[in-house]
């Protein structure tokens, strides 16, 4: 089951914040993401989240708390889950002189994100998008382990079983991310982890993309050596657990 | 030394991934059983006598982890499987159980101290969830206390609510208290007077990835006294510890008394008998409880166990086990010793648990198991080890040589760490 408010948070800190590696990944993001001068959004989700993504030189960063140019207001989770769906466009209450990037760039980057995360089948035939494509899935995966951790009541049972220490989880040749457990909280961050107390390696894009489309389970994988796991493994168990909901959030 | 390959365990396991989820699964798999690096594990056994097992491609293993307890006297024990084989030929599954089953009830009542009656079926876990439902009908209560860090199987009442296939009301009436905590016991009791079916917990804290934690002295004589004035079951977990420290139950070994005794894994010697040990109070409830199974009553188990019962009595039990224990404990901690490795050897000797103390994460000890495993001594990253009786001195002798060799191949990849 879907709660409203922590999938406002994995929409915030793990569906927009994919627009890092978009834009760090694909040419049209980047030149959409390349304003005259530096624009930023903010979302203020009335009894949920709030960040800003911020757009300059082909790029885009998301920062916590509203200080956007164009800040949006939005009334509930609900009202927030709905705009990432695309099923509402809310109007700023400030930034109106520089609404023109909202409803035209904006939603031009989001547009493309959807079509990496849900690629079709036709798409994902070309090798290179498919990495591109898998890449960006994995980091939307990575944040939303935190989001959901720190945020779902059954997220926050898994997460309260992880010692502290950081987990590295890696596609081996292509994206890393640290996720670093503590005090029952996980922060994920985009880069490799230099000191890990576990790890987590799928051998292949194909692997991670298989996992993520749960056409390949787990444990399986595990088996047969297309994961590679290590360290404390409890902390692996356990983030594990948080990935079954993360498909549930994802799907 | 050699070290092993695996080509024929490893074609095999991308055989079996085709048709059993997850080429093996549960705690012998490479996946649950920690097999890391994965390379580094046999996937299959062709054979096994004694203290040994060979592996399909011919690698033959000193095994300390005894089919994860089963094995207690050696691998084909020529008295159990003979008098396995003489009831095979009489009759095994049949609808009318076999008489055998009543002389292994004596039998038991004989030998365990708890045991006023017993309930068999096949595995550990029937019998922790036999125990469970039997106290809550028995006092009409709703609430387990657990020790954290616990193993009581596989069923839904053991699990977290997290866990996808499990309802959170089926886990919401779990308690949980830390091993040895006697005032935390005291405090749960407390908050949740009246509604506490039974405290369930193994006779020492044999948890995995954790250093193993025996009782502090009084410890379960307090929990018996608490268990006993609160009106709560005290139910013990003997599947795992189940005679390597005593024939009368590990309760015995400790010093007090069950309500209810979880046994299984030493039994019968590896044929699959499970046995549920309990109180004359509690005989009128667990009657009443409609449990069965299409294999509980099989005759075949219930010879093997008689056999195996009387072996181990003629052999030394539990004692015997522990001393053996101490001896392998002996010659790891000797090599550790004399290769400046930190090694923590924890639990009870027979039962003997190990972590590698230089590193907070476990990957080196991780790395030491596997070169253990590569050269024939087949030890596990993060469970606990279990003797047999048919361990020889030699054998001792060969896992020192193959401990000090492999700590060897360790510290030689981590100049960094060990000068």
């Amino acid at each position: 089951m879907k709660d409203p408010v922590v999938m406002a948070h994995v929409n915030m800190w793990a569906v927009l914040k994919s627009l890092e590696p978009l834009c760090a990944l694909d040419e049209t993001a980047k030149a959409l993401a390349s304003p005259k001068k530096p624009m930023s959004i903010g979302f203020h989700v009335q009894g949920g989240p709030m960040a800003t993504l911020h757009f300059d030189e082909g790029s885009c960063r998301m920062t916590r708390g509203n200080t956007g140019k164009v800040k949006l207001l939005l009334p509930s989770p609900q009202a927030f889950n709905a705009m990432v769906d695309g099923d509402r466009n809310p109007l700023p209450y400030s930034g109106l002189t520089k609404v023109n990037f909202l409803l035209r760039e904006f939603t031009q980057l989001t547009d493309l994100l959807e079509v990496y995360l849900r690629p079709s089948q036709e798409d994902l035939e070309d090798r290179a998008f498919f990495e591109r494509s898998t890449t960006i899935l994995f980091h939307t995966v990575a944040f939303a382990l935190a989001a959901i951790a720190n945020n779902d009541p059954l997220g926050r049972i898994a997460a309260a079983a992880i010692p502290d220490g950081t987990i590295a989880m890696e596609i081996l040749g292509g994206p890393a991310v640290e996720i670093t457990a503590r005090d029952s909280r996980l922060v994920t961050r985009s880069r490799k982890a230099e000191r890990p107390r576990s790890y987590m390696i799928f051998d292949s894009f194909d692997t991670a993309r298989g996992l993520f489309d749960g056409t390949l389970e787990s444990m399986s994988a595990l088996a047969a050596g297309k994961i590679r796991m290590g360290g404390y493994i409890p902390m692996i168990d356990n983030l594990n657990r948080i990935l079954g909901r993360v498909a549930v959030y994802l799907a | 030394m050699n070290t092993y390959t695996y080509p024929k365990n490893d074609a095999l396991l991308q055989r079996a991934a085709q048709v059993i989820p997850c080429g093996v699964y549960g705690h012998q798999g490479p996946a649950e059983g920690c097999f890391i690096p994965i390379s580094a594990f046999p996937k299959f056994a062709a054979k096994a006598k004694g203290s040994y097992f060979y592996d399909v491609d011919g690698n033959k293993f000193l095994d300390y982890m005894c089919a994860y307890g089963p094995n207690i006297l050696g691998y084909c024990d020529e008295d159990v499987n003979a008098a396995a084989m003489e009831q095979m030929a009489i009759g095994d599954c049949i609808t009318a159980p076999s008489y055998k089953m009543v002389e292994l009830a004596e039998l038991m009542h004989e030998t365990v101290q708890c045991a006023d009656w017993t309930f068999f079926a096949k595995n550990g876990g029937d019998t922790t969830t036999l125990a469970v439902l039997t106290a809550r009908a028995a006092t009409g209560k709703r609430k387990i206390i657990f020790v954290k860090g616990y193993y009581h199987g596989v069923a839904q009442w053991t699990q977290r609510a997290d866990a996808p296939w499990v309802l959170p009301s089926e886990v919401e009436h779990n308690l949980m208290v830390d091993f040895n905590d006697i005032e935390g016991l005291k405090k749960i009791i407390e908050e949740n007077k009246d509604d506490i079916a039974c405290f369930i917990s193994t006779p020492y804290m044999h948890g995995n990835f954790v250093d193993n934690v025996l009782p502090a002295p009084g410890y379960w004589q307090e929990v018996r006294r608490l268990c006993t004035e609160n009106g709560i079951i005290l139910i013990i977990d003997d599947v795992r510890c189940g005679w390597r420290l005593d024939l009368a139950g590990s309760d015995h070994y400790y010093g007090f008394e069950a309500d209810l005794l979880c046994l299984c894994k030493g039994i019968a010697n590896g044929f699959n008998v499970s046995a549920l040990c309990g109180k004359d109070f509690l005989k009128p409830t667990v009657s009443s409880i409609t449990y069965t199974g299409s294999y509980w009553m099989s005759a075949v188990p219930f010879a093997a166990a008689i056999a195996c019962i009387n072996k181990m009595k003629a052999l030394g039990g539990g004692q015997a086990h522990l001393a053996l224990g101490r001896k392998v404990c002996d010659v790891l901690a000797k090599a550790a010793r004399e290769n400046g490795v930190g090694l923590s050897i924890s639990g009870e000797p027979s039962l003997f648990y190990l972590r590698i103390t230089d590193d907070n994460s476990l990957m080196l000890h991780q790395e030491w198991i596997a070169e253990m495993v590569k050269r024939g001594v087949y030890v596990t990253n993060h469970h606990n080890h279990f003797t047999n009786l048919s361990l020889t001195d030699a054998d001792i002798d060969f896992t020192g040589q193959v401990a000090d060799e492999a700590f060897k191949a360790l510290k030689a990849r981590h100049p960094e760490l060990y000068q």
